[in-house]
């Protein structure tokens, strides 16, 4: 592991809490509103951790092991991932499979906690991230399977820094995995985070039952993910940029953050979609990266 | 210099008919203005195919125009139909004014429709470039379409809105075959000159042969659709059942083998292409006897008497697609059939009309018994059911009996048991409606609706025995200018591939024909050998 | 991918899976005429080098008849019609994109196996038209309403003349002006058409045009 490595690792742990920050301050500027502060995020995983925490009795050890899989997976997932031109901590070939798949585990648990829990609206929850998924996972899997075509390396970290998005095909990429971020990390247009009514939650129903330091861990997992699929995005489309070897950091965190102000916007602009048009949109993006793949297959 | 005029007059004179018939105001004088042209226009059709073939070929507008024997024999194919056809339109159009059926907007729409159909058919048959034959073929196709829903109904539109659209996208797949043709050329031939069929023959064997593959395929399927050869036939049977009669004979009786006509010499062109010999022949046949089992499966329990003659109209188109993929006797005998198909379907389509006038519908069961209606048209509808059907003596017998001597002796013995057995079952489907047909009994009572039958007129006796005579004349006894027409057509279908089948007396060919030279001959042997005065048809051999 | 008629065909491609996919006929409507303005662009661009006055001038007659006369004349007729949008298509959106996708496919393989030496331009020309060509025919088979069967087959003859662009140099100007004419009294008679089965039917929904049977 080099020392750019090291530095990516404590920059993505460091920073994650911050995007959900800058998403929630995006939104309310162009509301006209103030907004909270950028560090909210960092409170609210203090004032989790410091609290109790309330079982029910229905649960079982899957829901207690939830918080734990899935934060497990969420930081091993990080270290897979490429920052700045500079390879992962961990690397191999066809490394994003395991990527994929470590997110999924992640998934499994957390819809197996919350059908653990019995309860209707949770199971409601985990049968549409299950649909969702569905039919994102093989955009992200046709996406890379394209640019690794293109470029003729398997592992991200060869991948991701020689894809320029100047080719039309990587463009086309960087669309469908910008629709696959926002449905992963649940924002709008697939699910808002911010709604109250549980009849319209998808992620946030399913972490309904979890409490104090679960809901903590819970959280700062999925700022994990939202800083992973960010800086994926960011780095496709910064991957042209050649700069001096201590402005990568820089430019990987830059973009990254440009990429959550992004998020923002699209938060603040669009309205959340029917439940029946999400697998409209989904197939959208799976038919961009599947004719991103077809265009380099040729 | 005569030829030349006469060209030029087939082209412009329906166009000028339909002109004339729009200013008109009574619906009686639309339709006589408007089919008088017609009829004169069908006979200049007639005066240039015996001349073009008397001439051997003739070029004209810089070779995009050329006639020869193929292309004279169809054109006195379309005459005989369109003439007999607008004779019966007069006659079947006149008796729906007197009713007042007919107002003088649809007069006008019919009149001006059908001679436009007439030149774009005849624009068809003479164009030497293969782009301006599908410009032919789209505009007959345009055409005609509001001709099916003259009288607008639910199931006419239906019709029309199936023969539109399926129809367009064959048209359109044959324009991208005739591209492909002109993209084989390219290394060949110069841009200008890359679709003039003579050319094209000329030069076949630098053709690439993998994009002509892929042309003929293009073009036997939407060529195809317009010939009404399965599996692309489904327009057909509703199109052929809802327009008016005259419209139904029409078609039937020659439209159909104007698209088969551009099969041919598409056929012609890959034939002489390495790679390509035999296979595209081998693809006709396979449509034909698609056509054929089809055509002949669906006559067996119809309904409705235009839809059951559409039907027929595919199994036949089948067979003479047979008998051109077969090749040699088979080619004769298919050219043959045309005219003989042509001769019987549209007296079997007016028959239908005309009764259909006098019952009030054209369903099976209304018409049953029709020689207590109208004698003279239901003996019409019989003998032509029967000619269809290919009962002796007729033409249509021995031309069906040539096509399965070319099949027995070329085909596969699979496709002969095959071919015997679509043409059994259509017998016995079509004999079953035509007894019931002529002699059944009527679904309708009998005091109602009884239209008093006016006396037959002139016109209306000759319609139908004209061309009971000639089926049965021809079936007795081919006369050798006829034979000789039809193999000189044959022979240029074949190409160099069997120049044995008939051959032409070359003694009467004046010597400026030699000037023009015939590139189907260019790389064949001696020509010729001279048959006697008389052909009978029996001694037709390969 | 590098060349500007690459990019060209690359717009073509989206905007023919966007017409797979769209509900509302104004919108398909818009896009056939966006498709006719590229595919007109086309034709001035893909024999570089040799702007004749006679590319020019099929170019603009493309450009105008695609790009603006058969959207006008589809609009009118669907406005007399009163028609919105294609109801209950018989593929719906998801299933409409997976089978793009597979013609996409389809159409990249078809175009690899023709051995047409012509687009110098680009590769990219074959296929993209060959893809025209398969969504007209789609459009046509799956979908309603009789309108929006009229504008697939205007997108499968878009289709067509992008096949001709790359195959033939120089097909003579009479034919493509009279296949353009050609295709224009298509659409009228079609227009026509499913005016007069709108009025007759009050609806033009062609899966329930089923009296003819057999």
């Amino acid at each position: 592991m080099t020392l750019a490595a090291i530095l990516n690792l404590t920059l993505a742990f460091l920073l994650a809490p911050l995007l959900a920050g800058v998403i929630a301050r995006v939104k309310a500027r162009v509301a006209g509103r103030r907004g909270q502060p950028l560090l909210q995020g960092y409170c609210d995983l203090l004032r989790l951790l410091r609290k109790g925490v309330v079982y029910s009795d229905t649960t079982t050890w899957i829901f207690r092991a939830c918080p734990i899989v899935v934060l497990a997976t969420a930081v091993t997932a990080v270290f897979l991932l490429p920052m700045g031109g500079e390879p992962a901590p961990v690397s191999f070939a066809a490394d994003f499979v395991l990527l994929a798949y470590l997110l999924g585990l992640g998934r499994f648990f957390l819809i197996s906690a919350a059908l653990d829990t019995g309860s209707s609206f949770e199971g409601m929850g985990a049968s549409r991230e299950t649909f969702f998924a569905t039919l994102a996972e093989p955009t992200f899997l046709l996406g890379v399977a394209a640019l690794a075509r293109k470029t003729g390396g398997l592992s991200l970290s060869t991948v991701l820094p020689a894809a320029s998005p100047l080719a039309p095909e990587v463009g086309l990429i960087v669309l469908a995995f910008s629709i696959v971020l926002l449905c992963e990390n649940a924002r709008i247009p697939f699910d808002d985070p911010t709604t109250h009514l549980e009849l319209t939650m998808v992620h946030e129903v399913m972490i309904l039952d979890h409490s104090g330091p679960d809901l903590g861990l819970l959280l700062y997992a999925s700022h994990l993910k939202l800083w992973l699929w960010s800086a994926l995005v960011a780095g496709l489309a910064t991957s042209p940029l050649v700069a001096p070897i201590w402005l990568r950091p820089v430019i990987a965190v830059a973009g990254t953050l440009v990429v959550a102000v992004g998020v923002g916007l699209v938060e603040a602009l669009v309205p959340r979609l029917r439940l029946m048009r999400v697998p409209h949109l989904l197939a959208t993006a799976a038919a961009l990266a599947a004719v991103a793949l077809i265009l380099v297959v040729r | 210099m005569g030829v030349l005029i006469a060209l030029w007059a087939a082209l412009v004179l329906p166009i000028l008919g339909a002109l004339l018939a729009l200013p008109l105001r009574r619906p009686r004088s639309i339709l006589r203005a408007g089919l008088g042209v017609a009829l004169a226009s069908c006979a200049v059709d007639v005066y240039l195919a015996v001349d073009a073939w008397r001439a051997g070929s003739v070029t004209a507008a810089g070779g995009w125009l050329y006639l020869d024997a193929l292309s004279a024999l169809h054109l006195g194919l379309l005459a005989l139909v369109c003439g007999s056809s607008s004779l019966f339109a007069l006659v079947y159009l006149g008796d729906e004014v007197r009713r007042d059926h007919l107002s003088a907007r649809q007069a006008r729409v019919f009149a001006s429709l059908w001679c436009a159909a007439l030149a774009a058919m005849t624009l068809l048959l003479v164009s030497n470039n293969l782009g301006l034959m599908w410009v032919g073929m789209e505009t007959t196709t345009m055409a005609t379409a509001f001709l099916i829903a003259i009288h607008v109904s639910r199931e006419s539109l239906e019709a029309m809105w199936k023969y539109v659209l399926i129809c367009s996208v064959g048209v359109g797949f044959a324009f991208m075959g005739t591209l492909l043709v002109a993209a084989a050329a390219t290394s060949s031939l110069s841009p200008g000159s890359s679709l003039l069929w003579t050319n094209l023959v000329a030069s076949a064997g630098l053709l690439d042969p993998r994009l002509m593959r892929a042309a003929v395929v293009f073009l036997l399927v939407g060529y195809g659709t317009k010939a009404g050869l399965a599996p692309m036939h489904n327009w057909l049977p509703d199109a052929h059942s809802q327009a008016p009669a005259p419209v139904s004979a029409l078609f039937s009786g020659f439209m159909l083998n104007a698209a088969l006509y551009c099969i041919l010499r598409v056929l012609r062109i890959a034939d002489a292409v390495p790679l390509c010999r035999g296979w595209s022949q081998s693809l006709l046949l396979g449509f034909g006897l698609l056509s054929l089992v089809i055509g002949a499966a669906f006559v067996m329990f119809q309904r409705d008497a235009k839809r059951l003659l559409a039907y027929c109209s595919v199994e036949h188109m089948g067979l003479i697609a047979i008998g051109f993929g077969l090749g040699g006797l088979g080619t004769f005998a298919a050219l043959f059939h045309s005219l003989n198909h042509a001769l019987a379907k549209t007296l079997a389509f007016f028959s239908v009309g005309r009764l259909g006038q006098s019952c009030g519908s054209h369903s099976i069961a209304d018409m049953s018994g029709s020689v207590r209606v109208s004698p003279l048209w239901a003996a019409g509808l019989l003998a032509g059911m029967l000619a269809l059907m290919g009962a002796a003596p007729s033409a249509c017998f021995i031309s069906e009996l040539q096509i399965l001597q070319a099949a027995f002796h070329r085909a596969s013995a699979v496709a002969f048991v095959v071919l015997l057995l679509a043409l059994a079952v259509a017998f016995v489907g079509m004999l079953r409606h035509a007894l019931r047909l002529a002699w059944g009994r009527s679904a309708r009572s009998t005091e109602e609706g009884e239209v008093p039958r006016r006396p037959y007129s002139s016109i209306e006796r000759l319609l139908v025995a004209v061309p009971l005579a000639l089926l049965i004349g021809l079936g007795l006894w081919l006369p050798a200018p006829l034979a000789h027409l039809i193999g000189a057509a044959a022979n240029i279908v074949d190409g160099p591939r069997h120049a044995s089948v008939v051959m032409i007396e070359q003694r009467d060919r004046p010597a400026s024909a030699s000037a023009e030279a015939d590139p189907c001959r260019a790389d064949d042997g001696p020509p010729v050998l001279v048959r006697g005065a008389s052909v009978a048809p029996g001694e037709v051999h390969p | 991918m590098d060349t500007g008629v690459d990019r060209l065909m690359l717009l073509v491609i989206l905007s023919n899976l966007a017409l797979l996919v769209a509900p509302r006929l104004g919108r398909a409507i818009s896009l056939m005429a966006l498709q006719g303005i590229f595919l007109g662009l086309l034709a001035i661009v893909a024999h570089s080098g040799t702007l004749t006055v006679r590319a020019l001038v099929i170019g603009a007659a493309g450009f105008l008849v695609r790009g603006a006369l058969f959207p006008l004349l589809l609009r009118r007729a669907a406005a007399q019609a009163g028609v919105v949008r294609d109801f209950r298509p018989l593929l719906g959106y998801v299933a409409s994109a997976l089978m793009g996708i597979v013609m996409l496919g389809g159409a990249m393989a078809l175009g690899e196996r023709l051995p047409l030496h012509l687009p110098e331009a680009s590769k990219m020309i074959l296929p993209a038209s060959l893809f025209t060509i398969f969504t007209g025919l789609f459009l046509i088979v799956a979908r309603r309403k009789a309108l929006t069967q009229c504008l697939g087959y205007l997108v499968f003859e878009n289709g067509i003349y992008g096949f001709g662009v790359a195959t033939v140099a120089e097909v003579p100007a009479l034919i493509e002006l009279g296949a353009l004419l050609d295709v224009l009294v298509a659409v009228l008679v079609m227009g026509i058409a499913a005016y007069r089965i709108t009025e007759e039917f009050d609806h033009m929904d062609t899966v329930e045009l089923t009296r003819l049977r057999g």
